[in-house]
């Protein structure tokens, strides 16, 4: 039922959720301009399940930022779903992460006081789609990643892999067109990776848009593509 | 857009996780609204006390003291007495006497009046009656007198023995026998300090003539009513003036007039102006109490902020705007600043009732303190939020993720 609620992007006929062009960003240090990234260019369609991979420090987690509407690019165009991240308000870039991104982090980002249940239904406190019953939803999502017995238990009551199958249906909780996961399986030992990869391959299959963000090689064989970035430029494409 | 309800839930949440810290934050706020609540509530008590207690000792009365001796005579006290708007007059002196009962000898203040004195000074007893003007060598004594000074009852019809010293050193000594016992509380705190359940009355004429005087100290008199009572008072002012020979550009000086004048409305007056005084110093420092409290809130604000900088992070990752991160933190310290204020609150009530029942003293709670310092507390955490909820509101959401 909510794996069927995700195709609803497919039908909307907007096929392509992220476009990035010529995408620059540098920091200051003090006086210094040190740039990130040199000119990315990416496109991902919806549907596909993209890794980005490459190794620390080759501005693989910057490109997550500019994706996930953290931050803003230094010059370049950054569109999603046909919104050029440049050009709106803070306000709205807000909304754009509340209804069309789902995060999952490696470190969860689960909030310690409340419980798995309202972990999950915390963003429609400040964003939730019109006709959605989301505390019903919240519950379905976690019967979804197998957890429907702990949902009111805290995340310091959870197994790490409990924790990100918790964050994995909080990301899915206002039917995002993308999930921008970062390294999900970073702080997980391989068993329970794979059964995180697992939910992840039937999002997929159910039509859900990933991009994840990795570098262990191992990856590859989940998904539909690799990018791989090095010393802010991308290798392939 | 993140509701009031949710934003209430997150806080209560967010206190509840450091409770001790919480608790003693918010006891800064208690203390300060707890101590302002206490002031206004005991001056508004003092103040009706007061009141009541001038009530008490007369019905709209006015005081007519001489400053020097042999000044007040009967045509005085006749002008006094026939002045329009007076209902009764009485004049007073007042000797310091030995009084023997058994074997039992004390210092007691005694007074000389009439039978107007019964009225005029509110007079209840307790048993027998009072003073009229035919009597000659009976007491009426105050409660403490009968019942307390000599160690045993003084009743109706007992005898008590008076010893009075003249101005030229000569010792009269007279029995007297007890017509009347006033009822407690009999009080008089305007009557030259004398304690008030502690005093004898006599008949003035009798007094005049033990002491070879023919001249009164005071008279005590009552006006109609409390509306007239200030124009009464000055035409008895202006009827003694031109009697006593002071010059009609005196009348408004006091220091010139051989006699002071004082009614009941200006001693109420006065004391209001007193326990106001009081009351706003008290509440000034209590005040001062409250900013400090504040501080502790906003401090403790900040930390919160900084400790829940990743938090911060995940709700913008999440999708809330600058503002609802804003109206959070505000609404954590609101709600801080409430439950402060609700605790606070109680303490003062029950700390000025605790006070006022130990004094004896009527019990005047302005009802509206209640929500002025509940109010007021809200308001407070408003203030002491605002700056920390902005610090929070303005964090880039990358580096609030970051934060460790």
């Amino acid at each position: 039922m909510v794996g069927k609620d995700l195709d609803r992007s497919v039908a909307e006929g907007n096929d392509i959720v992220i476009d990035i062009c010529d995408l620059r960003k540098s920091y200051r240090l003090g006086d210094i301009e040190v740039p990130i990234l040199h000119g990315i260019d990416l496109c991902v369609k919806k549907g596909e399940f993209v890794a980005i991979m490459g190794p620390s420090g080759s501005g693989k987690s910057t490109l997550m930022n500019m994706i996930g509407c953290l931050d803003r690019p230094t010059s370049g165009k950054v569109v999603l779903m046909g919104k050029d991240t440049l050009a709106i308000s803070d306000n709205e870039l807000a909304e754009l992460r509340g209804f069309e991104i789902g995060f999952v982090f490696q470190s969860f980002n689960l909030i310690p006081r409340l419980s798995a249940y309202e972990n999950v239904l915390l963003p429609t406190y400040s964003n939730s789609r019109k006709g959605h019953n989301s505390p019903q939803r919240a519950k379905d999502l976690l019967k979804l990643v197998g957890l429907d017995d702990r949902m009111d238990h805290r995340p310091t009551e959870l197994s790490g892999g409990q924790r990100q199958r918790v964050a994995i249906a909080r990301s899915l909780i206002n039917e995002p067109s993308l999930i921008l996961a970062d390294e999900p399986t970073g702080n997980l030992d391989s068993k329970t990776s794979e059964e995180i990869l697992g939910i992840f391959s039937e999002l997929h299959r159910n039509g859900c848009t990933i991009v994840m963000i990795t570098h262990d090689p191992e990856m590859e064989k989940y998904v539909d593509r690799v990018v791989h970035i090095k010393d802010g430029y991308i290798k392939n494409n | 857009m993140l509701s009031l309800k949710h934003s209430i839930r997150i806080a209560l949440g967010s206190i509840g996780s450091a409770k001790m810290r919480s608790a003693l934050t918010t006891l800064g706020i208690i203390i300060g609204i707890a101590a302002v609540i206490a002031n206004v509530s005991l001056g508004a008590s003092f103040s009706q006390y007061f009141t009541e207690e001038i009530g008490s000792v007369g019905n709209n009365f006015i005081i007519i003291q001489s400053k020097t001796s042999n000044l007040l005579h009967d045509n005085e006290l006749e002008l006094v007495k026939s002045t329009p708007g007076i209902t009764g007059v009485s004049p007073v002196s007042q000797q310091v006497a030995e009084v023997k009962y058994l074997s039992t000898t004390r210092q007691i203040s005694v007074q000389g009046v009439n039978e107007d004195y019964e009225e005029v000074a509110n007079i209840r007893m307790e048993s027998g009656s009072f003073l009229t003007d035919k009597d000659k060598y009976v007491a009426v004594l105050g409660h403490d007198v009968a019942y307390e000074k000599f160690g045993r009852t003084i009743s109706e019809k007992n005898t008590v023995q008076m010893t009075f010293v003249k101005a030229n050193g000569e010792t009269v000594t007279q029995n007297f026998k007890v017509k009347g016992i006033i009822a407690s509380p009999e009080t008089s705190f305007v009557q030259s300090g004398i304690e008030s359940d502690v005093r004898i009355f006599i008949p003035i004429s009798t007094m005049n003539e033990i002491m070879g005087e023919d001249y009164y100290w005071g008279f005590f008199a009552a006006a109609e009513n409390m509306e007239s009572i200030s124009d009464v008072t000055d035409e008895v002012d202006s009827r003694l003036a031109r009697n006593l020979g002071v010059p009609a550009r005196d009348i408004d000086n006091e220091d010139a007039k051989p006699y002071s004048l004082l009614n009941q409305e200006e001693i109420l007056e006065q004391v209001d102006q007193m326990s106001a005084a009081l009351s706003s110093l008290l509440t000034a420092v209590a005040l001062i109490s409250l900013i400090v409290g504040s501080i502790g809130i906003m401090n403790i604000m900040l930390v919160t902020v900084t400790e829940r900088t990743s938090e911060i992070g995940i709700m913008k990752s999440l999708g809330y705007k600058n503002k609802e991160v804003l109206t959070m933190f505000i609404v954590e310290s609101m709600v801080v600043g409430l439950i402060g204020g609700i605790f606070g609150t109680a303490l003062g009530v029950l700390g000025a009732y605790a006070v006022v029942s130990a004094m004896g003293m009527p019990h005047v709670f302005p009802l509206n303190m209640i929500f002025i310092g509940v109010f007021v507390s809200i308001i407070v955490g408003l203030v002491a939020g605002v700056y920390p909820a902005n610090k929070a509101a303005k964090m880039n959401p990358v580096d609030a993720l970051r934060h460790e």
